[in-house]
């Protein structure tokens, strides 16, 4: 059977078994509009979006091939390029089933956590300044023979509280040590961990319009609410110029294509036509090579086409009375004052994700976290307490998928209610209000999250 | 890896169907233990215990290797290569659990090898143990690995070529095997949380992983479309398509066609709840009698016209995707004419329990 006529025959059998009148079905939350599925296992973040067309659907393909490659060391047959130095050998080495990445017991292997760094002040662009003989990034890898920049080492500490009824809470923060650096780490240098989040729905992140985020902007708190919300604004390596940051911890990346760009360069070590020079340029793990880039456009292409076309998954249970009143709670204490439930993403020349109306319960705006939180390393516009708000949608899958339940930029909390006993800075009074809750408000609040 | 095409409309019947349903009358709430106990002791458990067994003895070959080095020796090597190797293809229909919220499938089953570093290593004076193995990437370890090693890249290696430093790694190789699979045979069975337990006590309310047991049933479900997605869409498809040997993944031991047909036995053997081919009551099979015995005999059949047709490709895979591209095409027919029907007839009948 021609390939084509496979597809040609999904799709008869898919529009068949429609019903489309039911999308209408309150309580079946399209999260991610047209782009939602309803799945509840462990492959619930790997389903491309239903609204593909054909074509795309072959994108989509080839994308999960290229995000799944493995790569290797330079010259090889297939997969060609990986390092120097690099963090892992795949995206999906840091990104399990396109999910969350754990917080490894093992400081040795640190999975998807990896540390960005930088010397006080900033680039031309606006960009954190790289370190020297260390660069922007710290590869804890490094091809054979090489020497890896450095390890990681970490010490548990330990937070203890008290919610107003009593209930004693207990949080755990990894304090990170460089240890057998190649070469003296340069004094001064800013260390930000980032532990490596979920890929899925980017796409209707990235075509939310401008004006859209930027209305959700109170960098002066003017409405007094204690929320302020502020825009990064990074440099766009293909347009040359500022654009809107929208992906990454601190939206450090204006775009998918350029996410991915940094990630095979930084991450694999894998030149491609956006970073075209080795992460290890300038140090003595380069290797003399002539094949960069190592991977084309239309690789890259693919791979941020792939995280631009995954479903998302729709939340679960919604008319259960516990998630409908912690939804109520959820609002109540002002969590969604920056978990934003409700955007409509704008005209995108992939039709699949133009005029969706979703929740991703995100405004991609940055705001002060607080001094616990914060990583001391300014990104572009945002401050060292400053952090974009992720995404919750399809939290409550992650133990599901990834085995796990660690959250936050460096993976400290281990679970839910422990992220949310982090909130500090403008999140500061939503967090003392959930201190205040009883238990079972807050089992209420901590249930609909994870029905997300 | 997991990607191939029918996983794509797979999300298409997920779609629809979940939209379909909600208007038609809906099962009354079934008990699903029994079936979910069969497949995890039956199949995933006695899998995991059969690689782990056999890892064990190419280990034990491996490490007498370089005091019996002979022709017979590394043929024996191979035999238990390829024994090994079986279990594992037919584990594949049930990718999740630990094998991937462990990280252990990357070092098991990582392709392709590293040759460059490989290379490097061998050439080093690093000491070759279990333990250094384990901390490398998982390309240069595993199964392909050890193929490498044992039978060469064009799978023609004599004893004569073995360096005393590539017995070394062959032994630390298959050591460090052994220790994956232990630890993925572990994970089902033993520990505070094991991951047998989790599956077979779906839907009760300790279990924080499956919330329900149409959840758990939908994993195995899940599992067996993927496998045949990938077998299908990618195994076949990537190395025929592109007329590129090299990416065929069992290339050097000429054990591709063994692969496919093991992985689709893993359908079998969930749909099955056995893997001696014997049908079991409690199983998916078993479930579908009661509701579609047609479509249950379809899917039995179509599983055994997937397995003859992989079979009869003549030659190696390598030979027939030059030679015999119409057997190849004939073996690709029928596995994706497998996943369209447990995509396209078994799911919805999922979606409904």
């Amino acid at each position: 059977m021609l390939q084509r006529e496979f597809w040609i025959i999904t799709f008869t059998i898919g529009f068949f078994l429609s019903c489309t009148k039911n999308e209408e079905e309150p309580l079946n939350v399209l999260a991610g509009g047209k782009t939602t599925v309803f799945v509840e296992n462990s492959n619930s973040f790997q389903f491309p979006a239903p609204n593909l067309s054909i074509e795309e659907l072959e994108q989509h393909r080839l994308g999960d091939q290229a995000f799944e490659a493995i790569f290797v060391t330079a010259p090889a047959t297939n997969n060609s390029g990986l390092g120097p130095l690099f963090n892992q050998s795949a995206c999906g080495s840091c990104h399990p089933k396109n999910g969350r990445s754990v917080f490894s017991e093992n400081p040795g292997d640190l999975a998807g956590l990896l540390f960005r760094l930088s010397i006080t002040g900033k680039g031309p662009h606006g960009e954190p300044l790289a370190v020297p003989g260390f660069g922007g990034q710290l590869q804890t890898k490094a091809n054979l023979g090489k020497p890896a920049e450095a390890n990681v080492d970490y010490q548990f500490k330990y937070v203890n509280g008290t919610f107003a009824d009593g209930e004693l809470y207990e949080l755990r923060q990894a304090i990170f040590s460089l240890t057998n650096s190649y070469i003296p780490i340069p004094g001064g240098t800013l260390i930000s961990p980032r532990m490596a989040p979920p890929v899925f729905g980017l796409g209707l992140l990235e075509f939310i319009s401008e004006s859209e985020i930027l209305k959700n902007e109170d960098i002066q708190d003017s409405n007094g609410d204690g929320i302020s919300g502020k825009a990064n604004w990074v440099w766009d390596v293909q347009k040359s110029s500022i654009q809107l940051g929208r992906f990454g911890w601190k939206a450090g990346q204006p775009d998918l294509v350029q996410q991915a760009a940094a990630a095979y360069n930084e991450d694999m070590g894998v030149t491609n036509p956006l970073f075209k020079i080795e992460s290890s340029t300038g140090q003595r793990q380069q290797d003399s090579l002539k094949d960069d880039p190592e991977i084309d456009q239309e690789l890259l292409e693919q791979t941020a086409f792939y995280t631009r076309s995954l479903a998302v998954p729709a939340p679960r249970n919604q008319s259960d009375p516990t998630i409908q009143n912690g939804k109520r709670l959820f609002k109540k204490i002002g969590c969604e004052k920056c978990h934003l439930s409700s955007f409509k993403t704008g005209v995108s020349p992939f039709l699949f994700l133009s005029n969706q109306s979703i929740q991703p319960y995100t405004d991609l705006l940055l705001h002060d976290m607080g001094d616990a939180l914060s990583d001391g390393r300014p990104d572009f516009n945002a401050s060292g307490n400053e952090w974009r708000t992720p995404p919750l949608w399809g939290i409550g899958l992650t133990l599901l998928v990834n085995g796990h339940t660690h959250f936050l930029h460096d993976g400290r909390a281990r679970n839910l209610q422990e992220a949310i006993l982090w909130h500090e800075g403008e999140a500061k009074s939503s967090r003392d209000q959930f201190i205040k809750l009883n238990k079972s408000e807050r089992s209420a609040i901590l249930k609909f999250i994870l029905s997300l | 890896m997991i990607t191939t095409q029918l996983k794509y409309f797979l999300s298409f019947g997920i779609f629809f169907s979940i939209f379909s349903c909600s208007d038609e009358p809906v099962n009354p709430q079934s008990n699903y233990s029994e079936i979910l106990k069969t497949e995890t002791n039956q199949v995933i458990i006695l899998t995991y215990y059969d690689l782990n067994e056999k890892a064990g003895l190419l280990s034990v070959r491996c490490d007498e290797f370089s005091s019996n080095k002979t022709q017979a020796h590394l043929d024996l090597m191979r035999q238990l290569w390829r024994d090994a190797r079986k279990p594992w293809e037919q584990s594949e229909g049930f990718l999740f659990g630990p094998v991937d919220i462990q990280g252990i499938d990357p070092s098991i089953d990582s392709w392709p090898v590293n040759v460059i570093d490989l290379d490097a290593v061998l050439a080093s004076s690093d000491p070759l143990t279990k333990e250094y193995l384990d901390g490398l990437e998982g390309t240069l370890k595993g199964f392909h690995t050890l193929e490498y090693l044992l039978f060469g890249i064009d799978g023609n290696k004599s004893v004569q070529e073995f360096t005393d430093r590539q017995i070394e790694y062959l032994k630390a190789c298959a050591q460090s095997l052994k220790g994956e699979t232990n630890k993925l045979h572990t994970a089902w069975i033993s520990g505070p949380s094991p991951y047998g337990t989790i599956l077979k006590t779906a839907g009760e309310p300790s279990n924080q992983v499956y919330l329900s047991q149409k959840s758990a049933l939908q994993e195995l479900l899940d599992g067996i479309i993927t496998i045949a997605d990938e077998v299908g869409n990618g195994k076949i498809n990537d190395p025929f398509v592109t007329n590129n040997i090299t990416l065929e993944e069992s290339r050097f031991s000429a054990n591709s066609k063994q692969d496919f047909a093991d992985n689709i036995r893993s359908i079998q053997n969930i749909y099955f709840g056995s893997t001696d081919g014997n049908y079991n009551l409690n199983s998916l099979s078993g479930l579908i009698k009661t509701k579609d015995a047609a479509l249950d005999s379809k899917i039995i059949n179509q599983i055994q016209e997937a397995i003859t047709a992989i079979i009869n490709i003549p030659g190696t895979f390598t030979e027939a995707i030059s030679a015999n591209r119409a057997a190849v095409q004939n073996a690709q027919d029928q596995v994706r004419q497998l996943q369209l029907i447990l995509e396209s007839e078994l799911k919805p009948l999922f979606d409904k329990l």
